[in-house]
C-alpha cells in the first residue's frame, strides 16, 4: 500500500540506507576503540543508531539487540521533555532514566542533533551499557532493590556538552555518584566521541543528496521496511495465540511473577497483548514499557526476514498493549533494573512460544532465559582504586526445526562477547578455575538444545562485593513439539576451608538463589556459575542415531543422559 | 647471462606470473588457469615461457592455507590446554554473527572435543606458577597419542604462557620425545599474546595447516628441483615478507593472506617511487574485493584477522579487508522491490550473464551495458562477450524497478560501490584516517573501471592505476623483504615496571626474530625495528609507540612513558598526565633487505596520445563519446582528459568528464579532477 506513495527511486533509497547503516558501525567502532568498560570494549553491549526528529529510528548496526528495539521509545520521550527549539548544533544529550523512555538504568543514551543549515535534521544515538551507576551495590544491579532509588543515579536527559563545550556542572555531578569516576569519564567520552562522528557523518550524507531528497528518503525507507514486516506476517495465519511463563522470583518475595502473552494475527498486523500478566514485582525484574516493546519486537524480528533493513518502520504493524502497574509496564518507583535483561528474554520467548503455533517451522524452543549477570567490585590492592566489573555468561539456545541450538551464545537480547579468562584475571582479582560447556544441559529433542557454560573462581587476595542477578535457578527452559526441557542456571558459593557448594540462600540467607545484592567474597572463597542449555525441538526418539553417536562421542551428552532421554544405550563411541 | 626474479601468484582462477628481466630491465607479464588438483602444475606450465636457468629467484604466493581451513581439509589436531579450560576453543566468545537470523550455524573449531585434552598445570596473571606442570601426566597423553593413528599434529595451549613459557616448552620436548616427527605448535611460538580464546584458534590453525601445506611445499619443491629451482623459490608471508619454504611449512599460519599482501608491497613501493604519502589500495576481482592502505609510507599491520566469522587468526600480518562483493556479483530485486547486488557471485560458470552460459546481471554485464567493457576486447580479445545477453539480464532487473536498461545498469554499479565505499572507508575510519589525505590505487582485473565513481563517491581526491593491474599482487612480489614480526604480551604498566625484565624480553625478541631470519639463510642487511604498545590502564585498545633504544633504565622509561602521553593527545586530542599507562605488547620486526628490480622507465612523450577508437559510454551525466587508448602506447606526461577509456590486456580503466590521467616515468596513470 505504501509502494504507490514512494518517490525515492529505489536504488537511492537502498544507497541512504546501506550508508547510514555503514555510519552505524563506524559509531560503534569509535566506541569499542576508545572506551574503558570492559562490558563496551570485550563485551560490546552497546547499539548505535539514527533517529529523525521525531524520534523514530532510520537505521541502526547489528550490536545489541535489547536496546534496538527500545531505541525509538528513548528517543521520543527525550526529544518531547527536551524543547526543540532549545538544541543547538554540538549540543550532546545524556539521559538513563527508565521512567522516561529508558531501559534499565546502566543503559546510558547519548544523542547529538544533527543540523544543516541551523534546520534539525535528526539525531545521532549511542546507547551503551555503563557498568557503575551509583547506587546500593558495585555494578548497577541492585537485586534487592525495592525502589528505583536503590539502583543508582537517574539522569532525565541534560545536556553534557552545549554547542561543542562541556558543561562541567553536569560532569561533576555524574562522576560525584559513581564508585569508578574514572572509568565512567573514559566511557562517557567514548559515547560523546561516537555520536560526534554520526552527527558529522550524516550531516554530509544529507548536504550530498540534498533535505528534501533525504527527508523523502527516510519516510521512504519507513514505509519500506513497514511494507516487508507487513507481507511478512501477512504469511501468519490469522488466529489467537497465547502462552505463559514466568520469572521465579523477584528476590524480595518467593513467588512466581507470570508474563501471559495473547497474540491476534489479522491480515498483516499482530496485537500482543500482555494483559492477563501479573501485577508489578516488588524486586528489580519489572520491565519498562520501552523494555517489552523491545522484547516483542526482538521476538517478531527473530520469525521475520531478517534482512528487512531495521528501522521503526519495522514496528508499524504490530501493537504492544501492556497495562500499567503489571511486570510488563512497571510504574514508578519500583525496581527494574533486572527487566532488561533477564525479563525481556523471558517476554520475548512467551512471543515466540505463542507464535511457534503459528508458523511451527520458523520457531526455535526456549533458550537458556539468563545473563546470569554477576556483579563485583571492592578495592583493587594493587591500585588502591575501586573497581567494579559487570560479567556474564552466554547459554544453550534452543533447538531449531531444522537445527540443534548454538551452545554458548549470548542470549536472545544481548549479542555480547564473553570477557576472556586471561582479561578477568588481569584486571580483578580473581582466579578461575574452569571454564568449560556443560554437557547434557541442552534439552533433548530430534533437535538438541545447546549447551551452557560454566564458570568456577577463588577469590585471590582482598575481599570482594558481589551481587547476581539470574532467573531459570528453579525452572528449566522449555521445549518445543516434544522436545525436552534443558538444564537451569545456577549460583553456588563454596567458602575457604569448606566442601559444600551452597546456594546464596544457604550460604547467607537470601530469598533468593538468583537475585542478590552485597554478598562479600573472602579470600579463598569460591564460586561457581552455571547458564542453562536451551530447550529441544521434536520428540527425541525421532533425532537421528548419527547425531546421537556424535554427541555421545564429543561428550555433548553422557551415557546416561542417552539411555535416559533417547532410550537406548551409548553407541560404540561411548566411552 | 639473463638473469631473472619471478613472482607467482597462484589464485583460484588463475596463476599470475611476473618476470623482470635485469640485463634488459624489462617486466613481462603472463597468467594461466590455475590447476586446483594440483597446483604445481600451473606453476610449471606457466614458469614453462621463461628459461629455467634464468631464473635467479622465484617468490611464490599462494591460498593454500586459507583453503584449507575454508575447505575444512585439514589435519586432525589434538589440543593439549591448562586444566579446567578444554572447552574454549567451542566457547568461543559468546557472541553470534548477526541479530535475528535463526538459521545461524556457529562455526566449529578446527579441532574435535574428542581430541581436547586437559593437563594440570596453571600460571597465575603475573607470570608465576600456581601448579607445576604434570609431566607424567603429559607423558600418557603423548604415549596414547602415539598408540593411535588418527592424531596428525598437536596444539598446546596453556593460560599467561605468554608471561611463563616454560610449561609450554616442556611439553614440547616430551612430545619430541615419544612421538618424533608429529608436529607440534605451542601458543608461545606462535601466538605469545594475551586472550586465550584467540590464541587457541591461531594455534590449533596452525597445527590444523601444517601436514598438508607442509606435503604442498614439499611437491612444489620437488617438481621445481626437476627444472633446478631448489634453493631458488621462497614463499610469500601475510606480512608481505618472504620466507624459505622450510620456514613456511614450519609455521604456515603465516600464510593466510599471502596472495593479497603482494598488491599492498606494490603499492608501498609504487608510493616511494611516485612520493605519494598515503595510499588507500582497492583490488577488485570477480568474487571479492580487497582493501587495504599505506600510510606515510608503510603498510599497516594487524591482529585482527579472522579467516572466517569467529575464527580468528591474530598473528601479525599486513591488514586487508575483503568483502564479497566483484564483478561477479548477482543483480537481485528483492521482497520489498529493492535493488540489491551480492553478496551471491555468478562465479566462473555460468559467470555473467555476457559469458553467454545462461548467466544473470552482475555488475561485469552493468559495466557492458553501459560501454565500459568492451565485447571484442575483453581480456584482451581472449574472450568475446555477448553484449545482447548482458542487455537482456540487466533489461529484466530494470523492468522490475521500471527503469530503462541503461538506468538499471547505473543502479547496479551504484550499489556495488556504496558496497565498496563502506570497505574503504572500514579500513580507513577505524585509524582514524581521512580519505581526502589518501590516493586511491585501483587493481585487480575490475578495480580500472571502478576507481573513477569510487574516487567521487568515497570523496578519494586522486587515484591511481598502476602498471598490470590484473597481476599486480605477483608484482608486488618482485618488491618484497625478508620479514619476520615477533609480538610478545608483556604485562606490566607505568606503577609496576620492571626495567630488567622489560630488557630482557625485548632482547629475547629480537634474538628470536633474528635467529628466524638467520635460520632461513637471510643473514645480512638485517635491521631491527621495536615498538611498544600502550594504553592507559582500564581502556581495551593500544597504541604502538616506537622505540629506539636496547635497555630500558630510568631515562628512558621516562622518555617512553611522555612519548605515549605526546602520541595519546596527537591521536586523540586528548592525554591523562597522571594515569597509569600499561604495557602490553613488545614488537620487534627484522628485516633483511633483498635485491630489488630497478623499474623500467618510460621514454618522455613528444606528442600527444592518439586514441585508437571511441565509443558511447554511459556515465552518471548522460552518455559521452569516449575516446579508447591503449595502454601500451601511452609513454611518460601523456595526459588524457575524460570522459575516456584506457584499455589493456587484463582490464579496462574508465575516467568521467571532468576527470584527467596523467602518466608518469614509469607509467602509472594517476588520476584527477580538472580544475
Amino acid at each position: 500500500m505504501n509502494a504507490a506513495a514512494r518517490q525515492t527511486d529505489m536504488v537511492t533509497l537502498n544507497v541512504i540506507d546501506s550508508t547510514m547503516v555503514a555510519i552505524c558501525r563506524e559509531m560503534g567502532i569509535v566506541l569499542m576503540k576508545t572506551s574503558y568498560s570492559t562490558i563496551f570494549n570485550e563485551g560490546l553491549d552497546f547499539t548505535c543508531a539514527i533517529a529523525d526528529p521525531d524520534g523514530e529510528m532510520l537505521a541502526v548496526a547489528d550490536y545489541c539487540p535489547a536496546q534496538i528495539g527500545g531505541m525509538p521509545v528513548v528517543i521520543k520521550a527525550s526529544v518531547k521533555e527536551l524543547a526543540v527549539e532549545d538544541m543547538q548544533p554540538g549540543d550532546v544529550i545524556v539521559h538513563n532514566d527508565p521512567y522516561r523512555g529508558g531501559l534499565h538504568t546502566p543503559e546510558h543514551t547519548f544523542f547529538q542533533p544533527i543540523f544543516v543549515d541551523g534546520e534539525l535534521m535528526g539525531y545521532a544515538v549511542a546507547i551503551g551499557h555503563v557498568s557503575e551507576t551509583g547506587g546500593s551495590v558495585p555494578g548497577g544491579f541492585a537485586s534487592e532493590a525495592t525502589e528505583i532509588f536503590h539502583e543508582g543515579l537517574r539522569v532525565p536527559p541534560v545536556k553534557i556538552k552545549r554547542a561543542g563545550k562541556d558543561v562541567d556542572d553536569v560532569w561533576k555531578l555524574l562522576l560525584a555518584n559513581v564508585r569508578t569516576p574514572r572509568q565512567n569519564y573514559g566511557d562517557y567520552r567514548a559515547l560523546i566521541s561516537s555520536v560526534d562522528l554520526g552527527q558529522a557523518r550524516i550531516a554530509d550524507l544529507i548536504t550530498k543528496y540534498g533535505k528534501a531528497t533525504f527527508r523523502q528518503a527516510c519516510r521512504d525507507l519507513l514505509d519500506y521496511s513497514e511494507d516487508r514486516m507487513r507481507a511478512e506476517l501477512s504469511a501468519f495465519p490469522d488466529g489467537k495465540y497465547s502462552f505463559d511463563d514466568f520469572m521465579e522470583d523477584d528476590g524480595i518475595v518467593d513467588q512466581r511473577f507470570h508474563i501471559r502473552v495473547d497474540c491476534f494475527v489479522q491480515d498483516d498486523e499482530i496485537i500482543v497483548d500482555f494483559s492477563r500478566s501479573d501485577k508489578q514485582a516488588h524486586g528489580a525484574i519489572n520491565a519498562t514499557l520501552g523494555v517489552t516493546w523491545s522484547a516483542s519486537f526482538n521476538a517478531i524480528l527473530h520469525l521475520t526476514d531478517p534482512a528487512i533493513p531495521k528501522n521503526s518502520g519495522c514496528f508499524r504493524p504490530i501493537k504492544v498493549l501492556a497495562p500499567g502497574g503489571t511486570m510488563v509496564n512497571v510504574d514508578y518507583p519500583a525496581p527494574e533494573v533486572g527487566g532488561n535483561t533477564e525479563t525481556h528474554p523471558r517476554i520475548a520467548y512467551t512471543v515466540i512460544g505463542a507464535l511457534a503455533q503459528a508458523v511451527p517451522d520458523r520457531a526455535p524452543a526456549t533458550d537458556a532465559g539468563t545473563h546470569c549477570n554477576f556483579l563485583f567490585g571492592g578495592n583493587d590492592p594493587r591500585s588502591g582504586e575501586y573497581y567494579v566489573c559487570y560479567d556474564f555468561l552466554s547459554a544453550g539456545w534452543g533447538g531449531r526445526p531444522f537445527a540443534d541450538g548454538n551452545n554458548a551464545v549470548n542470549c536472545i537480547n544481548g549479542n555480547c562477547r564473553m570477557i576472556p579468562t586471561e582479561v578477568f584475571e588481569v584486571r580483578y582479582p580473581w582466579l578461575v578455575e574452569e571454564f568449560a560447556l556443560v554437557p547434557d544441559s541442552g534439552g533433548a529433542g530430534k533437535y538438541r538444545g545447546g549447551l551452557g557454560v560454566t564458570k568456577r573462581f577463588v577469590c585471590r587476595d582482598a575481599p570482594i562485593t558481589v551481587s547476581h542477578m539470574g532467573d531459570r535457578h528453579k525452572t528449566a527452559p522449555w521445549g518445543l513439539h516434544g522436545g525436552r526441557e534443558a538444564r537451569t542456571a545456577e549460583l553456588r558459593i563454596m567458602r575457604a576451608g569448606t566442601k559444600e557448594w551452597l546456594s546464596a540462600v544457604e550460604d547467607a540467607g537470601k530469598i533468593s538463589p538468583s537475585k542478590f545484592a552485597g554478598l562479600t567474597v573472602q579470600p579463598g572463597d569460591r564460586i561457581s556459575l552455571t547458564t542453562g542449555g536451551g530447550g529441544g525441538w521434536g520428540a527425541p526418539s525421532e533425532r537421528d542415531a548419527g547425531s546421537i553417536d556424535e554427541d555421545l562421542r564429543e561428550g555433548w551428552v553422557t551415557a546416561d543422559a542417552v539411555r535416559g532421554d533417547y532410550g537406548r544405550a551409548g553407541a560404540e563411541g561411548d566411552d | 647471462m639473463t638473469r631473472r626474479l619471478v613472482g607467482v601468484d597462484v589464485g583460484g582462477t588463475f596463476t599470475d606470473f611476473v618476470a623482470y628481466d635485469e640485463a634488459t630491465r624489462s617486466i613481462d607479464v603472463w597468467k594461466n588457469l590455475s590447476t586446483p588438483e594440483d597446483p604445481t602444475d600451473g606453476v610449471l606450465t606457466g614458469l614453462g615461457r621463461v628459461d629455467s636457468d634464468s631464473i635467479a629467484h622465484l617468490r611464490l604466493g599462494t591460498t593454500v592455507a586459507t583453503n584449507t581451513i575454508l575447505e575444512r581439509r585439514g589435519a586432525t589436531v589434538a589440543y593439549l590446554t591448562t586444566r579446567g579450560f578444554r572447552d574454549v576453543p567451542f566457547i568461543q566468545r559468546g557472541n553470534r554473527k548477526s541479530h535475528y537470523d535463526i538459521t545461524w550455524i556457529k562455526p566449529d573449531p578446527l579441532v574435535k572435543r574428542r581430541h581436547c585434552l586437559e593437563v594440570n598445570e596453571r600460571t597465575d596473571r603475573d607470570g608465576r606458577t600456581v601448579e607445576p606442570l604434570d609431566e607424567a601426566q603429559v607423558r600418557e597423553i603423548a604415549k596414547e597419542i602415539s598408540n593411535s593413528s588418527d592424531i596428525e599434529a598437536v596444539a598446546v595451549n596453556l593460560l599467561f604462557s605468554f608471561l611463563a613459557p616454560a610449561h609450554e616448552q616442556r611439553i614440547r620436548e616430551i612430545f619430541a620425545e615419544l612421538c618424533p616427527g608429529l608436529p607440534v605448535s605451542i601458543s608461545y611460538d606462535v601466538l605469545p599474546r594475551w586472550k586465550e580464546y584467540e590464541r587457541a584458534a591461531t594455534t590449533i590453525a596452525d597445527a590444523y595447516l601444517k601436514p598438508g601445506v607442509g606435503r604442498y611445499l614439499n611437491r612444489m619443491a620437488d617438481r621445481l628441483a626437476e627444472r633446478g629451482l631448489q634453493n631458488k623459490v621462497v614463499v610469500i608471508k601475510s606480512n608481505g615478507g618472504e620466507m624459505s619454504l622450510g620456514g613456511a611449512a614450519a609455521a604456515p599460519i603465516h600464510m593466510t593472506v599471502s596472495g593479497p599482501s603482494g598488491g599492498v608491497i606494490g603499492a608501498k613501493h609504487l608510493a616511494g617511487l611516485a612520493g605519494i604519502r598515503n595510499l588507500v589500495t582497492f583490488d577488485m576481482g570477480g568474487t571479492s574485493t580487497d582493501c587495504s592502505t599505506v600510510v606515510d609510507g608503510a603498510e599497516n599491520f594487524t591482529t585482527n584477522f579472522e579467516v572466517e566469522w569467529g575464527l580468528p587468526i591474530q598473528v601479525p600480518m599486513i591488514d586487508i579487508r575483503t568483502i564479497g562483493a566483484g564483478g561477479g556479483s548477482i543483480a537481485w530485486i528483492d521482497k520489498g522491490g529493492m535493488l540489491r547486488v551480492g553478496p551471491q557471485s555468478a562465479g566462473a560458470d555460468p559467470g555473467p550473464a555476457c559469458y553467454g552460459k545462461g548467466g544473470v546481471a552482475t555488475v561485469t554485464d552493468a559495466n557492458v551495458v553501459l560501454g565500459r567493457i568492451s565485447p571484442e576486447n575483453f581480456l584482451g580479445g581472449a574472450m568475446a562477450l555477448d553484449a545482447e545477453a548482458a542487455r537482456a539480464a540487466v533489461g529484466k532487473i530494470g523492468e522490475q524497478i521500471g527503469q530503462t536498461v541503461e538506468d538499471a545498469a547505473l543502479a547496479i554499479l551504484r550499489i556495488a560501490n556504496t558496497s565498496m565505499v563502506g570497505a574503504l572507508r572500514a579500513v580507513l575510519v577505524e585509524r582514524g584516517l581521512d580519505p581526502r589525505d589518501f590516493t586511491l590505487l585501483a587493481f585487480g582485473g575490475a578495480g580500472p573501471l571502478h576507481v573513477a565513481d569510487l574516487m567521487v563517491e568515497a570523496t578519494i581526491p586522486n587515484g591511481m592505476v598502476p602498471n598490470y593491474p590484473g597481476q599486480f599482487s605477483a608484482y608486488g612480489f618482485l618488491m618484497t623483504n625478508a620479514r619476520v614480526d615477533r609480538h610478545r604480551t608483556v604485562q606490566m604498566s607505568s606503577l609496576d615496571f620492571h626495567p630488567g625484565r622489560a630488557t630482557d624480553a625485548m632482547h629475547e625478541l629480537v634474538q628470536t626474530a633474528v635467529a628466524d631470519l638467520a635460520r632461513q639463510g637471510y643473514r645480512e642487511r638485517v635491521e631491527v625495528t621495536r615498538s611498544m604498545e600502550m594504553r592507559y590502564l582500564g581502556q581495551n585498545y593500544e597504541l604502538e609507540l616506537p622505540i629506539d633504544f636496547d635497555v630500558f633504565d630510568d631515562t628512558t622509561t621516562a622518555a617512553v612513558w611522555q612519548a605515549f602521553h605526546d602520541l595519546h593527545a596527537a591521536r586523540f586530542g586528548f592525554n591523562v598526565p597522571n594515569s597509569i599507562i600499561e604495557v602490553v605488547n613488545f614488537m620487534v620486526t627484522a628485516i633483511s633487505a633483498t635485491e630489488k628490480p630497478a623499474l623500467p622507465r618510460l621514454s618522455d612523450a613528444t606528442e600527444p596520445a592518439v586514441p585508437t577508437g571511441q565509443r558511447l559510454v554511459r556515465y552518471e551525466d548522460g552518455a559521452h563519446e569516449s575516446p579508447v587508448y591503449q595502454r601500451d602506447r601511452l609513454l611518460a606526461g601523456h595526459v588524457i582528459e575524460g570522459p575516456a577509456l584506457v584499455e589493456e590486456a587484463a582490464s579496462v580503466t574508465v575516467i568521467r568528464p571532468g576527470q584527467r590521467i596523467t602518466v608518469d616515468a614509469f607509467g602509472n596513470m594517476a588520476i584527477g579532477t580538472v580544475q
